[in-house]
């Protein structure tokens, strides 16, 4: 059946989540009309997530009320090529959202900045140790095509969107005391002070100092004053609820993409937005230059043909993949030829740590947690240390975090405990207000074996084929997990009050990815940003290479994951790509960089 | 208060061991489920529901604090299999369906209504037909100790999935039916679902001694109290 065919609009956004509305906000008010399309439901701070009933440990944080649900659309998942890709039919290792805000209204609100060798990564490595340093046939090691300079005014202006809490470590190049002496210099502090901190996290920063590191407080998107960001939106204080991430903030504490955006915009003449809204594919113009709008099942499942003159993709990386695929837009990875980019250098987060149990002394209380409470240090990070004899590329910081006592979740035990019986019931009553832990939240390098792609048996509710994800750790990450594991432990070994210590490693030898147990939602890569057609999908303004009116957002930008959860740097992208839109795309229509 | 239908009643009846003979007076006089006891199961046979409590009350078996199904998690599972979550909400259930590796996670043809019916129809007739209920305390723990490490990918699907469900039953906000008086929640130390911290967050090994307080608002007893009620001091 034909589409219903609408008005044309000047843009129109997939997805209102962090980025697609940072993207209706920028555009609406430079004079652009924006129409955003969102899958989920309308839903608000105030009225849909407010205590008692939102904490709710059950339905939110492990039945997923507020994500995406899987019988409309899932992936399929693999290790490697040589296996048969089977369906996620459970959420478990990442949590994609839906509705209004998407994942935004239940991240956790670390919020980090990329290391300026972060952003330049094969060109940190080649200067610093030569180019066969990164001769590697299992990892593309890129340039993001975009430095730190240039992206810091929109790393900064995310941070007061965001009300971000913490200590600068970098001032104008003035190393300060009590921040992260490795990070690129700021233009400003940031917004707000740093959270308090609990004694789990406390005894991690006094053992990490004993060892001659710097500590510092974890850079947070929880509240820790009333605040009004550069929009007028009013945020509050951070309770320490303890029911942050896989939540929403009923206290208006948590910085999210409703509170801090849609609310400043929603009554604008220039913004529109239609829920339940489900873009089945972004449509191209008959010599496949430009994409003509976009294709969508209304809400009660009909199907419509939005014209726009822009495209912005912001369904979130892994959906933002999987609509190019389905559309035909870019060209799509081959992994035998390696050629195409679509799919291509797709990574995640390399996780490893020591769990801690504390004597009697210790009460952490550990209900008393945020999302982003904790403290980290940095010595580990990309580029921050002398990787020459350690043999491989990347690193990731080293922190601890209490961010909730949920006793579903949180049931810490001895390392020999058995799962279930007399014995567990009592080390689980026991340890439950003892416990911490040291965590490495390790960078993921990108590999010519670890890709996106459509699944050739599976489809989604709506009859297209599901995304498919083949993906395990690099040889690379394992070794920098084995080696970053060990510097925790070390850390854990000099803290004080620790009874036992248990190490664990996502990606330890023999141990393959797997996609049941929670790690992170950063899933990165799949089109990638860079300078050079042949390894990106959009060139250095966020712009893709095949189709000029179609800009990319999110997560799926990233050349190679970095050691950083990826809010921070995947906003502070949006804006300098919406940069580039409002002050040369808009009044001059084309690529904005040569082929 | 024992009717025709009462749950105590059918899973006091639960062979030699009789570990679930005693549920806490208080347990059911709470949340929105207070008159669970009355009603027949919504999901669940009795023989169903005696097989839970056996295999619970292994996972989570009695000591100072109540075991599993005098915690109501019995109750607990047949709520969540009679709805949505039993049904298969969250469960992309399309095939075709394979083995799969472990690292792929659930694969079973089942959504977990029919996996736990299957479950139990499966491994209860296993081993020379004396059922779980009918096997002193040894024997059930060898049972669900032998469970627990079946290579069979349906029974450690089973397996994995009843430990789940157990887990969840126990600590749970009691408006589901189990974590009844909220003992899971007094065996930890959690406060429950009103929180706020701001002035407590830095105010180092402090305990926080404030009874649990679900989402239905009723108030718990606090730890000590709450074995006292239950006659399980010392
Ligand atoms: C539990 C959790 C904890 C996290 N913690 C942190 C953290 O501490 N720090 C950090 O930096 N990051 C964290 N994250 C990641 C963070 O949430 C994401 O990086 C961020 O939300 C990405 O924003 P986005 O705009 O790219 O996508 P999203 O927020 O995912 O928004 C995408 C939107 O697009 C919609 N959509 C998708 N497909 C379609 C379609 N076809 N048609 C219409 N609409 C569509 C979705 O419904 C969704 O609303 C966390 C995530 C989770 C789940
Ligand atoms: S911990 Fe703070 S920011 Fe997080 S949900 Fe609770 S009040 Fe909101």
């Amino acid at each position: 059946m034909a589409a219903r065919t609408l008005p044309k609009t000047d843009v129109v956004i997939i997805g209102s989540g962090w980025t697609g509305l940072a993207a209706a906000y920028e555009l609406a008010q430079a004079g652009q009309r924006c129409v955003v399309l969102e899958r989920g439901k309308p839903r608000h701070d105030a009225t849909s997530f407010a205590g008692p009933e939102e904490h709710d440990d059950l339905k939110y944080a492990h039945q997923y009320g507020h994500m995406m649900d899987v019988r409309e659309q899932t992936l399929t998942f693999r290790n490697n090529s040589d296996q048969t890709a089977l369906p996620m039919r459970r959420l478990g290792s990442f949590l994609p959202g839906q509705g209004l805000g998407g994942a935004g209204i239940h991240w956790n609100g670390q919020s980090w900045r990329p290391l300026p060798a972060d952003l330049e990564m094969r060109s940190h490595y080649v200067e610093r140790y030569g180019e066969q340093f990164l001769d590697d046939d299992d990892m593309t090691v890129q340039d993001w095509g975009v430095s730190y300079d240039e992206l810091e005014p929109f790393l900064d202006f995310y941070e007061k969107v965001a009300g971000i809490g913490g200590n600068a470590g970098n001032l104008n190049g003035e190393i300060r005391d009590g921040g992260n002496p490795f990070e690129g210099p700021r233009s400003e502090d940031y917004p707000n002070p740093a959270m308090k901190q609990p004694v789990a996290t406390t005894l991690f920063a006094e053992g990490a100092a004993e060892l001659g590191y710097k500590p510092f407080p974890i850079p947070s998107a929880n509240m820790t004053r009333a605040y009004e960001n550069p929009y007028g939106a009013q945020l509050h204080p951070c309770t320490y609820c303890g029911f942050c991430e896989r939540f929403g903030c009923g206290y208006y504490a948590k910085a999210d993409p409703i509170i801090c955006i849609y609310d400043r915009i929603r009554d604008h003449e220039n913004f529109e937005i239609r829920f339940n809204s489900w873009v089945m594919r972004v449509d191209k113009s008959s010599d496949g230059k430009t994409a003509t709008g976009v294709t969508y099942l209304d809400e009660d499942g009909r199907e419509v043909f939005q014209p726009a003159d822009i495209v912005c993709m912001n369904a979130y990386g892994l959906w933002n993949v999987h609509l190019m695929l389905v559309s035909g837009l870019g060209t799509p990875y081959d992994p035998q030829s390696r050629t195409g980019t679509v799919g291509r250098n797709y990574a995640y987060q390399t996780l490893a740590g020591a769990n801690v149990l504390f004597d009697e002394e210790i009460i952490t209380n550990p209900f008393m947690g945020a999302g982003a409470l904790g403290m980290a240090i940095d010595e580990f990070n990309t580029g921050n240390y002398d990787a020459a004899e350690l043999g491989f590329v990347g690193g990731g910081y080293i922190g601890s975090t209490q961010t909730n006592g949920r006793p579903i979740g949180h049931q810490p035990t001895p390392p020999d405990t058995p799962a279930y019986g007399a014995e567990w019931k009592r080390a689980v009553r026991e340890y439950y207000s003892r416990s911490g832990g040291v965590l490495l939240h390790g960078s993921s390098v990108a590999s010519p074996n670890n890709y996106l792609d459509l699944d050739p048996t599976y489809v989604d509710a709506f009859g297209r084929p599901l995304l498919r994800m083949t993906f395990d750790f690099p040889e690379n990450d394992r070794r920098m997990a084995q080696w970053g594991q060990a510097r925790a432990r070390e850390i854990a070994e000099a803290m004080g009050h620790v009874e036992t210590i248990a190490d664990w490693n996502r990606a330890a030898p023999g141990q393959s990815y797997s996609i049941v147990p929670y790690q992170t939602t950063h899933n990165t890569g799949g089109a990638v940003i860079g300078t050079d057609p042949a390894t990106s999908v959009v060139n250095r303004y966020g712009q893709m290479w095949d189709h000029h009116n179609v800009f990319v957002f999110g997560a799926c930008l990233f050349p190679q994951n970095l050691g950083y959860n990826p809010t921070g740097p995947l906003m502070g992208l949006a804006y300098w790509t919406l940069h580039y839109m409002k002050t040369d795309y808009l009044e001059n229509p084309r690529p904005l960089m040569d082929a | 208060m024992v009717t025709q239908f009462s749950r105590r009643a059918i899973l006091a009846h639960i062979g030699a061991a009789g570990v679930s003979a005693a549920l806490p007076v208080r347990a059911i006089a709470q949340n929105a489920y207070a008159e669970l006891e009355g009603r027949p199961w919504f999901f669940l046979t009795d023989d169903e529901a005696r097989y839970l409590a056996a295999v619970t009350d292994i996972f989570i078996p009695e000591d100072e604090f109540p075991s599993a199904s005098q915690a109501g998690v019995v109750d607990f599972i047949d709520l969540q299999l009679a709805g949505p979550y039993g049904r298969g909400a969250g469960l992309y259930m399309e095939g075709p369906f394979r083995e799969g590796e472990p690292t792929q996670g659930y694969q079973a043809e089942h959504v977990p209504a029919a996996l736990i019916r299957r479950g139990i129809a499966e491994t209860d007739q296993a081993d020379g037909g004396l059922k779980l209920v009918d096997r002193d305390a040894e024997g059930r723990r060898a049972f669900v100790g032998s469970l627990s490490q079946s290579e069979d990918v349906f029974q450690s699907a089973f397996y994995e999935e009843l430990l789940k469900l157990a887990n969840w039953g126990y600590f749970a906000d009691p408006i589901y039916g189990g974590n009844k008086d909220y003992a899971g929640w007094e065996m930890v130390g959690f406060p429950g679902a009103h929180a706020y911290y701001t002035s407590f967050v830095d105010d180092h090994n402090r305990p926080f001694d404030m009874p649990p307080k679900g989402i239905a608002h009723v108030p718990g007893q606090g730890p000590a109290q709450f074995l006292r009620t239950n006659g399980r001091e010392g």
